[in-house]
């Protein structure tokens, strides 16, 4: 390999690994986001595997096989092509999507679980342009609009279902700390699930466009100890008429 | 219009038309392939011009939080209108207005199948988008629910603007438009061919333009029906997709037409990548019938993955959709390896239309490479409808429509004016262009999986995403000077350019065989076609005897092919 080509591909090679490092997911607080988020990794790699090849096989090839310009320049040799070639570069994306495939089944499974019978469950109302949570059991409701958006309290460490229903047009419930979202689609319910790990503060927004105002239809979540969890729902219960 | 009432011997047609060719009113009432396909381009390029437009005021509005420029309702109709008019006025007819030029061309062809049609098609795309833009012109304002107009959004009660209206009816028309135009185009290709001209041998831009006709042909229609039904909705109180009928309907009428469109707007392209390469290699093109066996199974592939769109409905098959999905990357691959190795121990020509195809690759790949994490729900989940996505679509979009486009416009602006673009500003354009869609569209991955949404015209300061933003934001002025730098060079080199030549590039397929600009019927003779490259075939073998064979069995006859000459 020439010098310049060794250089490019160490290039490409430390720019592959930049685009890795700086490319991953927001810390996950959710046992089905951590599934989600070791499932991105192995695309990444995966990804950066194929971009090194196809990168370093095109600059390579470039710096290689330059030729003169104009369009009356000497010929190269006119191979066209070879089976073997044809029959590696078939099967070896076939093999790579077959795998990630695999991997994608595994966590997928996880992620769309449903508990039989989860500790809380939360109903979810999307409208233009806020969130209306129930909690079933207590029956506790807090809603909130585009100026004044509502914020709930979640338990860490106890599976939560969310009922997720839209009132108008179609929204998105979405999480980004918990690497998920589903519509929330009038005359349809939508379920998911989730254990939140890790106390703190998570913004929550619409994800589908619905209308002038779906920048600001936005709430946040709390997660906190299951006892501080079960002493505020308490206090919500007592405020409600 | 000159009315022909018989056939009128060649030479006696060609005086007619030549009288009535002069002037605007020429241009206007052409029925000739080559200046639809010059209309078609120049009409295309000027919407792309204004949708572009109305991405550098987004972008100038989404470089800081909060709101300055725009107003929400404004910021709503722009992304709608500029994604609409992407899509629908610049990427599609862009593409047929090359396909319009060049496959009769292509195909040693004296004009389309139907001329009258052809000029009544462009004029009702250009009906269409006049109707489409009219929204801006209406009190309540353009449609402002997005390209794909979900219902119940974009019913009456949601979106009462005229401007909604002028939406649906504008695409149905330019859908009319459109499977119009690929009839012609078929039929133009079955049954227009040089004698010589088989199937095996038709060239890969034609290949990848027939089978994107095949594409308008059946999802157009399933597009059409989906907007007639919502117009129904909104004026007659149809309730098919209101929450009487199912909203969720219509998501799947759009995106079974939505996603071939992709694959419209990105074989073309493909297409012309697949040209270049070659003739700037100075080689044949490495596997043509694997390439052409790709673009098929890509075209058949397309219709089997629109639901990828949907996996957060929770109300479609994630697993079947993602297999498909990811099956759909292979025949793509393949034709990544397929233009490396024709590169491969060529002789390397970097003008400028191999600069933007090179571009168009790595940009292409990296679109190609996030839609394969899309294609597998649990990250979907995550990052859709986020500004992942965006990135991701300008990756593909922008690296085959704008990237690809800009390639074969410097390669075939020759043919078209007999007049060379100015190398060095097209390679100034090129490196402009490159690093500016780069500094606006990559950092846009980092927002979207930091959870930023796209279609928000503003966004809170605490969320982290400022300094990304305003990044984009700055990139955007790069592109905006790389194409100001085009329309310079264009306006420049149709009068002041060097002059080409009928073929400045040693070109391997038969539009290179005439001279540039064309003459009327496109050819006075053809060079013996015995594969898919007659000029190639021409240098490589030398002389051939007058009207005869040419010297040597062809590539195709030494490969054991079994397509036989005559018609295929
Ligand atoms: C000229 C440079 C371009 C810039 C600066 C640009 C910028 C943008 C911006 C800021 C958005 C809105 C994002 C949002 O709020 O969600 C957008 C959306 C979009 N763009 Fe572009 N874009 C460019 C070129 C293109 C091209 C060439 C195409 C296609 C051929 C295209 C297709 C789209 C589509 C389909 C949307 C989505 C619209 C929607 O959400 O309904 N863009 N672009
Ligand atoms: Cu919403």
């Amino acid at each position: 390999m020439s010098h310049r080509a060794s250089r490019v591909s160490r290039t490409v090679l430390l720019g592959a690994l930049a685009l890795v490092a700086s490319g991953c997911l927001p810390v996950p607080v959710t046992e089905q986001g951590r599934d989600v988020a070791s499932l991105y990794d192995l695309f990444m790699i995966a990804a950066a595997g194929v971009f090194v090849i196809v990168i370093g096989l095109l600059a390579w090839t470039i710096l290689r096989y330059r030729g003169a310009p104009g369009r009356d320049a000497q010929l190269p040799a006119q191979t066209s092509a070879k089976l073997i070639f044809e029959v590696v570069w078939w099967t070896v994306p076939t093999l790579l999507v077959a795998v990630l495939a695999v991997l994608t089944i595994g966590v997928l499974n996880q992620v769309d679980a449903r508990a039989e019978e989860p500790d809380l469950v939360v109903d979810v109302a999307g409208y233009q342009w806020g969130w209306e949570f129930t909690y079933r059991d207590s029956g506790v409701v807090v809603n909130g609009t585009a100026a004044d958006p509502a914020t709930i309290e979640l338990p860490v460490d106890r599976t939560v279902a969310f009922m997720i229903s839209s009132r108008d047009v179609v929204h998105s419930f979405s999480i980004p700390n918990f690497l998920i979202k589903r519509d929330a689609i009038p005359s349809r319910d939508n379920r998911f699930d989730v254990l939140i790990e890790d106390e703190g503060t998570y913004s929550g927004q619409c994800g589908e466009f619905c209308g002038l105002l779906h920048s600001r239809q936005v709430f946040e979540i709390r997660a906190v100890s299951p006892d501080r969890f079960d002493r505020w729902l308490a206090d919500q219960e007592a405020a409600t008429p | 219009m000159t009315t022909v009432e018989q056939p009128m011997p060649d030479a006696q047609r060609r005086h007619v038309l030549k009288h009535a060719d002069d002037g605007l009113i020429g241009w206007l009432t052409t029925t000739d392939h080559k200046r639809i396909g010059i209309l078609y381009m120049v009409s295309a390029f000027i919407f792309f011009l204004v949708a572009g437009l109305m991405s550098l005021v987004m972008r100038a509005e989404l470089a800081i939080p909060e709101l300055q420029l725009l107003d929400l309702q404004t910021y709503n109709q722009l992304f709608t209108m500029h994604g609409t008019a992407m899509i629908f006025f610049f990427a599609t007819p862009m593409v047929i207005g090359l396909a319009n030029y060049l496959i009769p061309l292509q195909i040693g062809a004296p004009d389309v199948a139907f001329p009258r049609l052809n000029a009544f098609t462009y004029w009702l795309f250009i009906f269409s988008a006049l109707i489409v833009f009219g929204g801006f012109f209406v009190t309540a304002g353009a449609a402002a629910f997005g390209w794909y107009g979900y219902p119940p959004l974009s019913t009456k009660t949601f979106s009462p603007s005229v401007g909604a209206d002028l939406w649906v009816v504008g695409l149905l028309l330019s859908g009319v438009a459109s499977i119009l135009g690929s009839v012609n185009i078929l039929a133009t290709i079955f049954a227009l061919r040089a004698p010589g001209m088989t199937m095996f041998r038709l060239p890969l831009f034609t290949w990848n333009i027939l089978v994107t006709s095949i594409l308008i042909l059946f999802s157009f229609p399933v597009l059409g029906a989906a907007l007639a039904l919502l117009f129904i909705d909104r004026n007659f109180g149809g309730s098919v997709f209101t929450t009487a009928g199912d909203p969720l309907v219509y998501q799947h009428l759009f995106w079974f037409f939505g996603h071939p469109e992709v694959y419209i707007i990105a074989l073309p392209f493909f297409g012309v990548v697949t040209e270049i390469v070659p003739v700037f290699s100075r080689k044949p093109l490495f596997g043509y019938k694997a390439f052409v066996f790709a673009t098929i199974l890509i075209g058949a592939y397309s219709f089997s993955v629109w639901a990828h769109h949907m996996f957060t409905t929770g109300a479609v098959s994630t697993v079947y959709f993602a297999i498909t999905s990811f099956l759909i990357a292979i025949p793509t691959g393949v034709k990544f390896f397929g233009w490396i190795a024709t590169m491969w121990r060529g002789s390397l020509w970097f003008a400028t239309p191999m600069l933007y195809v090179v571009g168009m690759m790595a940009m292409f790949l990296i679109g190609g490479i996030t839609g394969v994490f899309l294609a597998s729900p649990p990250i979907d989940y995550a990052v859709h409808d986020t500004y992942y996505v965006v990135a991701h679509m300008h990756y593909v979009l922008f690296g085959t429509s704008v990237f690809a486009m800009f390639g074969g416009l410097f390669y075939w602006f020759p043919k078209f004016t007999g007049r060379m673009l100015d190398e060095r500003l097209g390679k100034v354009q090129f490196w402009l262009l490159f690093v500016g869609f780069n500094v606006t569209f990559f950092p846009m991955h980092q927002l979207g999986i930091d959870g930023m949404p796209r279609r928000i015209g503003d966004y809170a300061a605490e969320r982290g995403w400022n300094d990304l933003n305003l990044l984009a934001s700055g990139g955007s002025v790069l592109i905006a000077v790389a194409v100001l730098l085009f329309l310079w060079n264009f306006w420049t080199s149709r009068s002041l350019g060097l002059p080409a030549g009928d073929d400045p590039w040693g070109g391997h397929t038969l539009e290179w065989a005439t001279s540039s600009p064309p003459p009327h019927h496109n050819f006075t003779s053809l060079p013996p076609i015995t594969s898919d490259r007659p000029l190639l075939d021409l240098r490589v073998r030398g002389p051939v005897r007058q009207g005869g064979e040419p010297v040597g069995p062809s590539e195709d006859e030494r490969a054991g092919a079994d397509d036989g000459g005559g018609r295929g």
